[in-house]
């Protein structure tokens, strides 16, 4: 429940109805939608700028290349809460706006859930690699532009039913997609912090001088 | 075309193109149709590998040869697709095989989930279906459809602008659903309906997995069954398919006892599984076929067999509904989803929506208002009109099977409608009752309903979609008719078989403790065989007495349902009750919205509702926005607060329309998510919030060109406009509309708003307010609308 409330911007201790109000909206969504996913592993190619082999695929920017720079495979990910968030979140709405946020913020948690578990995945696949931080386009000076290489390679429209708008929104709306470097040397986090987040210039938790602790 | 072959025997489509292509050099992420015009050889020699391999059918290089998907390349669909055509049709020459135009998804999200709409949708379909025919293609194949809707768009576009034959497969998860969520049952009965003269599923998953799933779909069709599965599934560490062509086709086998007789393959199979897939299928006969023929209505995600009682929620009509009769006046469908929603929560199994209403041109808000309902509400639909062109249109957009309320025996009526219903595979209700009026006689209503049995089936609309209404008429007036009716009910269902509707609460018109007399006609009815009883669901005891029905049916298996209603309620009666003495701005303050209506109601015996609104309501809502500034309360608490100031709002607009009154409004605003971006929740937070004042929004909706922003500015005279957006790739698209308002002689005052949207970025794109919340933005509407 920890990520909803922050999700909602809710400071301090929540009140007790409005937490059974968001377990109840976390139970009905758990229980109707399971996040979905494709991944799918590339060797790098370290020239200037790391290369996904057989993706066809530059990462431009100082960021990919930082975190790719002792790795030997890169991971695409895409994961997704799928049209059928979108239908619950429509159908919430119609009931009430306040039902509606709860849903969203908790739809939030449960897509960064569902990368969580391909972390999982992707490890278990790979026992003798390490993971690096899992990092997305639109974060750093990785460009947003990437969205539609990513779901491209992946084939996302046809294996996810995700969708690249022309403006670069992922549709369904709860959908991440990502990018994890595979190295044979344990690998620091390096995604931390504010500097990383699209919030920064109008987050509440920072104007209050703290953090959201993500 | 000949299509006989389909229904004697086995037929052999191909396999897999856009994966051979890139086995064979096509680049990830190309585009496979320019190969048409750039390298015909190559698709020469696949096509011709597959016939020689034993393909029947084979598909044209067509899946993206679609108006969005060619998008960019500089070629038009025609040329696409009449090169494809042509060069499949020069592969296949002096063999017997046949080619396919091959239609896939648009690549775009259609209504509600994404922008395209449905018409437009069509259009594209259209396009390409013709192309196909000039081409000379002699049948089409819509293929690897996961939303029902854009695979109903296509089917339409083929059947009415080509005479070709026309194959639709899906794809389905594991879980038995698409990606859109729709079930096997709704997608076979409404594509049957419809007039496909094959369906099927491919891509998704392999063959081992898909049988469950073409079992699944082989009872729920008479139409010959495809089936086109993967070689197995990905591997995600190399991108190869799992299955070589043994194995494929020993997976793909069982498909046959299933009853499946078109057999092909998708992603990761090659001119090799078709050649092992022809031999392992020569001189082998597909399973007879059990279809399980039953009353069937549905959307996409809710399926709903008519196997026992299915209850009809009937609020959705304007009749004696002044409140109804003014949304529908004003085009208001947030009203008339609501209404829907709240039926769908009190256990309704199909909706009848009735808009017709003097002043309502039903043939442009039926249609709209079934979207509107389907964009939140699974349950199926019961479109309920006597205007052939409102049927029709609604009929179009609908997505699913629906039914139509309604015919009667009348020649002309049932010459009207039926062709109709015929086409979009809808049920139709026929009321017993003829140009001669309702007879008095079960035998005479009897009689009649076989003659509008007979008609339907003259137009190949089956028994099971034909439902009939044997009429309630008022006991208070004409006594004897309640047990006429009765029996007619009973005779309907045991001479006929059909499925039996009857709107119960008229009954009891005229008479004290209506209730009692409706309660026990329902009762009586059921026991006579009503299996459709149009009724209010949100009168409990109504529902209780189907609820009761069941269990002694049987068709509530070990009372189940019974038992489960009935656990909520005890838990919702030893709930602790709210403090007794309640007030308004309480109940506003702490959300609670159903005492938050009733409080309202009854404030507005002895209070108006315009300064119910302003004394008690606003303070009350501006108490929480004091909290929420403070950090006090947060988001959820300011949106219930807000839900049961809308409640109290609602009863003000009730008591308003009942006294033939004004609607308390105080100044317009227009509120927009701005071109590009699609995500609309913000938005519609602050919408309600702003709502709760008192403010009349004018919500132009999501991905809003800035042209159409500035007309309906320039059109209502808005003082006020409110922006949204969440990308920084939308920001420009903010920026282009704040441009353009900025040319009106006076131009609205501008608030923007938005995830990415900061107060600097706000300044510099010229807007006047950036507003960090939706209370910000009640505080600027204050300055500019007046208080």
């Amino acid at each position: 429940m920890r990520e909803p409330l922050r999700y909602l911007g809710v400071r301090g201790e929540p009140d007790p109805a409005l937490l059974a109000r968001l377990s109840a909206a976390a139970d009905k969504l758990t229980r109707t939608v399971e996040p979905r996913w494709v991944w799918r592993a590339y060797p790098l190619i370290h020239g200037e700028l790391p290369v996904l082999e057989g993706a066809g695929l530059t990462l431009p920017g100082a960021l990919a290349a930082r975190m790719l720079a002792e790795c030997s495979h890169a991971v695409l990910l895409a994961c997704t809460l799928g049209a059928g968030f979108e239908a619950l979140l429509r159908a919430e709405q119609a009931r009430g706006m306040d039902r509606a946020a709860l849903l969203d913020a908790c739809g939030s948690a449960w897509v960064e859930a569902g990368c969580d578990e391909v972390q999982a995945e992707i490890s278990d696949r790979f026992p003798d690699l390490y993971l690096t931080d899992r990092f997305s386009p639109g974060y750093g000076d990785l460009p947003l532009s990437l969205q539609r290489d990513i779901c491209g390679s992946l084939d996302a429209p046809r294996r996810l039913g995700v969708q690249v708008t022309d403006s670069l929104l992922l549709n369904p709306s709860k959908t991440v997609t990502a990018v994890i470097g595979l190295s044979d040397r344990p690998q620091p986090a390096r995604i931390r912090g504010c500097g990383f987040c699209n919030l920064r210039e109008t987050c509440q938790y920072r104007k209050g001088g703290k953090t959201c602790g993500a | 075309m000949e299509l006989d072959f389909l229904h004697n025997g086995i037929t052999i489509l191909d396999g897999a193109m856009g994966t051979v292509l890139q086995q064979r050099g096509l680049p990830p992420g190309g585009k496979p149709e320019l190969l048409n015009l750039t390298n015909p050889a190559l698709l020469r020699s696949i096509y011709r590998e597959y016939v020689e391999a034993g393909s029947q059918i084979v598909c044209a290089n067509t899946f993206g040869a679609s108006a969005p998907k060619l998008a960019g390349t500089g070629y038009a669909v025609d040329q696409v697709v009449s090169a494809a055509v042509s060069v499949a049709r020069q592969a296949v020459q002096g063999t017997g095989a046949k080619v396919s135009l091959d239609m896939g998804p648009l690549g775009e999200l259609l209504e509600p989930l994404g922008t395209l709409s449905f018409e437009r949708a069509y259009d594209c379909f259209k396009e390409a279906a013709m192309a196909g025919e000039r081409a000379g293609a002699d049948l089409v194949s819509i293929e690897t459809m996961t939303d029902l809707y854009e695979a109903k768009a296509a089917l339409l576009a083929v059947k009415e602008n080509t005479r070709l034959p026309v194959f639709v497969t899906m794809s389905f998860e594991r879980s038995g659903r698409t990606f859109t969520g729709c079930t096997i049952p709704s997608m076979a009965r409404t594509l049957e309906g419809l007039g496909a003269d094959a369906i099927g599923l491919n891509c998704s998953l392999g063959p081992d997995l898909l049988l469950p799933l073409l079992k699944e779909l082989c009872e729920n069709t008479r139409l010959p069954v495809i089936a086109k599965p993967n070689a197995g599934l990905p591997d995600p560490a190399t991108g190869a398919y799992g299955m070589g062509p043994e194995e494929f086709v020993r997976a793909l086998l069982p498909c046959l006892e299933a009853g499946v007789s078109i057999f092909g393959g998708c992603c990761g199979t090659s001119p090799d599984y078709i050649r092992a897939l022809a031999k392992a299928l020569e001189g082998k006969t597909p399973a007879p076929r059990t279809y399980r023929a039953a009353g069937f209505v549905c959307s996409a995600m809710a399926p709903c067999f008519l196997d026992g009682v299915r209850v009809i929620g009937e609020r959705v009509n304007p009749t004696g509904k002044k409140r109804l009769q003014q949304a529908l006046l004003e085009r208001d469908l947030d009203y008339v989803l609501d209404l829907a929603v709240q039926q769908e929560d009190a256990g309704a199994d199909i909706l009848d929506v009735n808009v017709g209403h003097p002043g309502v041109d039903e043939a442009v808000l039926l249609p709209q208002a079934v979207k509107k309902i389907q964009s939140a509400v699974a349950l199926p639909l019961q479109l309920d009109s006597t205007n052939p062109e409102a049927l029709e249109a609604a009929l179009r957009v609908y997505n699913g099977k629906a039914a139509v309320n309604s015919v009667n025996g009348e020649r002309a009526v049932l010459e009207r409608i039926l062709p109709i219903v015929k086409k979009y595979g809808a049920s139709v209700v026929g009321l017993c009752l003829d140009e001669h009026g309702i007879p008095p006689t079960a035998e005479g209503r009897v009689a009649i309903a076989r003659r509008i049995l007979d008609a339907a089936l003259s137009y190949g609309i089956p028994a099971e979609d034909v439902w009939i209404d044997c009429l309630t008429l008022t006991v208070s007036a004409q006594q004897d008719q309640a047990r006429e009716t009765l029996r007619a009910v009973r005779m309907v269902r045991e001479e006929l078989g059909l499925q039996v509707v009857l709107g119960v609460s008229n009954i009891s018109f005229g008479l004290p403790e209506r209730g009692a007399v409706t309660r026990s006609f329902l009762t009586q009815a059921l026991a006579a065989g009503l299996t459709l009883p149009i009724l209010n669901p949100n009168q409990r005891e109504m529902m209780d007495a189907v609820a009761a029905y069941k269990v002694l049916s049987g068709e509530d298996a070990g009372c189940r349902a019974y038992i489960a209603r009935f656990a909520d309620a005890v838990s919702a009666q030893t709930a602790p009750a709210g403090p007794v003495s309640l007030t308004l701005e309480e109940a506003v303050a702490r959300g609670l919205e159903g005492d938050a209506g009733r409080l309202a109601r009854e404030a507005l015996n002895t209070q108006d509702g315009l300064s119910l609104v302003e004394n008690r309501l606003i303070p009350a809502l501006d108490k929480v926005g004091a909290d929420y500034e403070a950090g006090r309360a947060f988001l959820p608490q300011l949106l219930s607060a807000a839900q049961a100031a809308q409640a109290v709002f609602q009863a003000v607009k009730t008591a308003i329309a009942e006294q033939g009154g004004a609607p308390v409004k105080k100044g317009k605003f227009v509120i927009a998510t701005v071109k590009g971006d699609i995500h609309d929740i913000g938005k519609n937070i602050v919408r309600t919030v702003m709502e709760n004042y008192g403010y009349e929004a004018v919500d132009l909706g999501r991905d809003v060109p800035p042209e159409v922003i500035l007309d309906a500015v320039r059109a209502q005279n808005i003082k006020l406009v409110g922006l949204s957006a969440l990308m920084t790739t939308t920001l420009p698209a903010m920026e282009e509309t704040v441009k353009l308002l900025h040319t009106l002689e006076q131009p609205p005052v501008i608030f923007v708003g938005g995830a990415v949207v900061t107060p600097d970025f706000a300044a510099q794109m010229g807007a006047d307010h950036y507003t960090k919340d939706a209370r910000q933005s009640v505080d600027i509407a204050r300055k500019v609308l007046g208080v």
